[in-house]
């Protein structure tokens, strides 16, 4: 089998189709909710409700099979986002708080899920999605939370970009930031909910970082980093769904789908920071800023 | 010595642990540093199991490389620290499923990996936590006043002719251990809450950095003991009762707090924070002389 | 300097009027017991110590803390009437990274009037346009924010105050830094902007810019030491009492008299 005949004829499977089209709606969501991730620095807050998300899907699953899944999915990302939101805006150290919550979250999703039987099955199925087996209407789901996701972040984008530039000069002339914090997170926690039962919640939150940063190094015109986050995150996509089937028919490996993607990313970013690196090596040579880790 | 005697010595030495080394990265606001970290040891933990290696020792030296990579990251212009993290917690994560589904056959699972298992702590787990935690102290005893003094004012520290980077590798030191130690105990994602939330909380109600130091060890070491005590009392999981009762003794700091505040006490809590920049010097000529 | 035309415009309207007010970070007192008054087309200097309360009271203005006592009105308004308020904050907070062009930030001054939804139409770019030209840097507009210097950058956020059209325009240490062409465009735009009838709060450490454009000045130190028309308030015992607290060293040669006695 030729390269090219991987990169195309794969997707005439049904399966793979599938696949693609849900990351491609990812690669969307990338392209905007992800950018904003990167300028507003949330990448510990969506780190945290993907994780928040977990007793949600727990204790939906428990009451209510597949379908309960979904709602308690939401609840909870919902609910995490508001408190995200409110501790935001009080003084006690923002990253340690966020922190604890997540982390306490996650502990109730364990003690839920503990009591079942096939336990450590649903806690993988969470973090690495099963990509190759979304059903048609897990694509439909997808689509649609996704779809309000990026309505929430599309109606309020200037703002939330004017909010991102200057905090301070945002509320001076009458804005209330809570709000707006409020709408970011919620849609945060919806694309975290929509596609972490279909891609896992590692992927999820690949695609909510990595993009995002890429478009960072590649450009620093502000309406050019949205398409270059979303392009990018669908190439990537593209390609890394393409390897894992290269690898499984081609040469027998049973790659994880969610992983390979995600390395796909991370390669694409290390590549592109390295072509930055040289890009700036190579231009005068200018001061670099102090180092913050 | 039983099982449980067992885990609860271990819960106490990695409670204190954590809570001591959690202060400096609650203080210096390393907490995603910190999480981004335990994922990102997963892949040396399952490479050393591969190689027929001590975990513990993989973990570490994956910590090591992920230390510098973040650093280069955190460097680059328009990247910085948050990204830096992100990008490695995925990255390591990923990189760690991907050795570990072409080696179903290892010992190191996802789920004990996440959530730890304290019951099944040894002997040298126990050691080499207890060696940490003198370190720890001896770290904190002998640099206290410089770590203080680079936390609370970076750029002040820098111009009273210090070198910052020796308290910064002082401190990722003292937290890649801890993270590395703590983890075969309670697991990645909840060692970050036995890390943060003794800390935080403690940093909410003490005055000083001082008391914060002693206060959250012990808050750490209870929220241990009680975690496991819990565990067989409800007959749930180990490591969540624990990060579930470190996060409880936060949401109880926190409302303490509240009522402090509310009963108009005005002796707030001086607390220790970052100042939001460096300022101070540009300011300080008044520009009339002229 | 301080031509002594200033008694007829005393009848201009009222554009910013304090009385007793105090304000709290959280429950801790930030600035006690502050009252003056700022008319239309004229300006005061706010001029303290570092933590003086300079920016708090700027805050307090603008409603981002919290009011614990007295009253602030903007145009006989509390709280102020949108869109009625132009701050200007310290260029260095920003994050000299973002990815945005001058234009784009200068924009950010017509988001309020806009609304949600709506995107800049030709209105907004003309005003965007006018905000430019009126702090002198028309010819940068597409240059990205953080590649301009210190003072650009002060000038470009005045240019987004300025896109809002506001009455009363809040300036927090904007002369910070600035080398002697930043500090003369920008003296130009305010006193043209106070031609135009808006009140300007500044809150400065140069003595000499006060001077130069402000009628009153506040004195703060925690609280008000004084308040009133420049010549007066600006004594060496007033000045000694403001900064006594850090330690400046004061004698008659480095204290601002009226200059024409200067050294």
């Amino acid at each position: 089998m030729d390269a090219w005949g991987a990169l195309l004829d794969a997707f005439s499977l049904p399966f793979m189709s599938r696949a693609l089209v849900v990351l491609l709606v990812l690669s969307l969501v990338a392209g905007i909710v992800g950018v904003l991730v990167n300028l507003r620095g949330l990448e510990f807050i969506s780190d945290g409700l993907t994780h928040a998300v977990f007793p949600g899907i727990a204790i939906g699953f428990v009451w209510g099979g597949r379908e309960g899944l979904f709602a308690g999915a939401i609840v909870a990302a919902v609910l995490t986002a508001i408190v995200l939101a409110v501790l935001m805006r009080k003084a006690v150290p923002v990253d340690a708080a966020i922190a604890i919550v997540f982390t306490a979250m996650f502990s109730i999703g364990v003690i839920v899920v503990s009591r079942q039987t096939n336990y450590v099955g649903q806690l993988e199925q969470l973090l690495f999605g099963r990509l190759l087996t979304i059903s048609v209407v897990e694509v439909v789901q997808t689509i649609v939370i996704c779809a309000i996701a990026l309505l929430l972040v599309g109606v309020t984008l200037k703002e939330q970009l004017f909010r991102a530039f200057d905090r301070t000069g945002f509320s001076a002339v009458g804005y209330r930031p809570f709000v707006l914090d409020l709408v970011l997170n919620v849609a945060i926690a919806l694309v975290v909910v929509a596609a972490s039962s279909a891609v896992g919640t590692l992927l999820v939150l690949a695609v909510l970082i990595v993009p995002g940063a890429v478009a960072r190094l590649v450009t620093v015109r502000l309406w050019l980093l949205f398409p270059v986050a979303a392009v990018f995150a669908a190439v990537a996509a593209w390609l890394g769904l393409s390897l894992g089937y290269v690898a499984s028919v081609g040469a027998g490996i049973n790659l994880p789908s969610g992983a390979t993607v995600v390395l796909v990313l991370v390669a694409g970013y290390a590549l592109a920071l390295v072509g930055r690196l040289l890009l700036d090596r190579l231009r005068a040579p200018q001061p670099r800023p102090a180092a913050v880790l | 010595m039983d099982y449980f005697s067992t885990a609860l010595i271990a819960a106490t030495v990695i409670g204190a642990l954590c809570g001591l080394v959690g202060s400096l990265v609650v203080l210096r606001r390393r907490t995603f540093f910190a999480q981004a970290l335990t994922h990102a040891t997963f892949p040396g933990a399952v490479a050393a199991a591969m190689l027929g290696l001590s975990i513990p020792l993989g973990a570490f030296v994956a910590s090591i490389a992920i230390v510098g990579i973040m650093t280069v990251i955190g460097r680059v212009r328009r990247q910085g620290s948050q990204v830096a993290s992100g990008i490695v917690l995925t990255a390591g994560f990923a990189l760690g499923v991907l050795l570990q589904a072409l080696n179903p056959s290892l010992p190191v699972h996802v789920d004990s990996f996440l959530v730890g298992s304290i019951l099944t702590t040894t002997g040298s787990d126990i050691g080499l936590a207890g060696g940490v935690l003198v370190v720890a102290v001896l770290v904190i005893v002998f640099f206290g006043k410089e770590l203080l003094f680079s936390t609370f004012d970076a750029s002040g520290y820098r111009a009273a002719g210090y070198r910052e980077w020796p308290m910064e590798l002082l401190t990722l030191g003292l937290i890649t251990a801890t993270v590395v130690t703590a983890m075969p105990a309670v697991g990645a994602i909840l060692a970050i809450a036995l890390i943060a939330a003794p800390a935080a909380a403690a940093r909410l109600l003490a005055r000083t950095t001082g008391q914060i130091l002693v206060a959250a060890p012990v808050l750490g070491a209870t929220a241990g003991i009680s975690g496991v005590l819990l565990s067989r009392a409800l007959d749930v999981a180990a490591g969540p009762a624990i990060a579930l009762t470190a996060a409880a003794f936060f949401l109880l700091a926190l409302a303490v707090r509240q009522i402090r505040s509310r009963a108009g006490s005005s002796r707030t809590a001086a607390l220790p924070t970052r100042p939001a920049s460096g300022r101070a010097a540009a300011r300080a000529s008044l520009g009339w002389e002229s | 300097m301080n031509e002594n035309d200033s008694q007829p415009r005393t009848a201009a309207p009222l554009a910013l009027h304090v009385a007793g007010a105090s304000f709290a970070y959280a429950q801790t007192p930030a600035l006690e017991d502050v009252a003056f008054d700022l008319r239309a087309g004229e300006a005061v200097a706010l001029i303290g110590p570092n933590g003086s309360g300079k920016s708090t009271l700027l805050k307090g203005v603008l409603g981002l803390i919290h009011r614990t006592a007295g009253t602030v009105e903007v145009l006989g308004e509390s709280p102020a009437p949108a869109g009625a308020v132009g701050y200007v904050p310290q260029a260095d907070e920003l994050d000299p990274e973002f990815p945005v062009t001058l234009e784009q930030v200068v924009m950010m001054g017509r988001y309020r009037s806009l609304g949600w939804l709506r995107l800049p139409g030709k209105r907004d770019r003309a005003h965007v346009a006018a905000a430019l030209e009126a702090v002198g840097l028309s010819e940068r507009a597409r240059t990205r924010f953080g590649e301009l210097s210190g003072g650009q950058q002060q000038r470009g956020l005045l240019a987004r105050a300025l896109a809002s059209g506001p009455r009363l325009l809040l300036l927090d240490e904007p002369f910070n830094g600035l080398d002697q062409e930043n500090r003369n465009a920008l003296v130009d735009t305010v006193k043209r902007l106070k031609a135009d009838g808006v009140a300007v709060l500044i809150s400065t450490h140069d003595l000499e810019l006060a001077r130069d454009v402000c009628e009153s000045v506040l004195l703060l130190n925690g609280g008000q030491v004084a308040f009133g028309p420049l010549d007066e308030v600006l004594s060496l015992e007033n000045v000694q009492r403001t900064f006594r607290s850090v330690g400046v060293e004061l004698d008659e040669h480095t204290v601002v008299v009226p200059s024409h006695t200067g050294h």
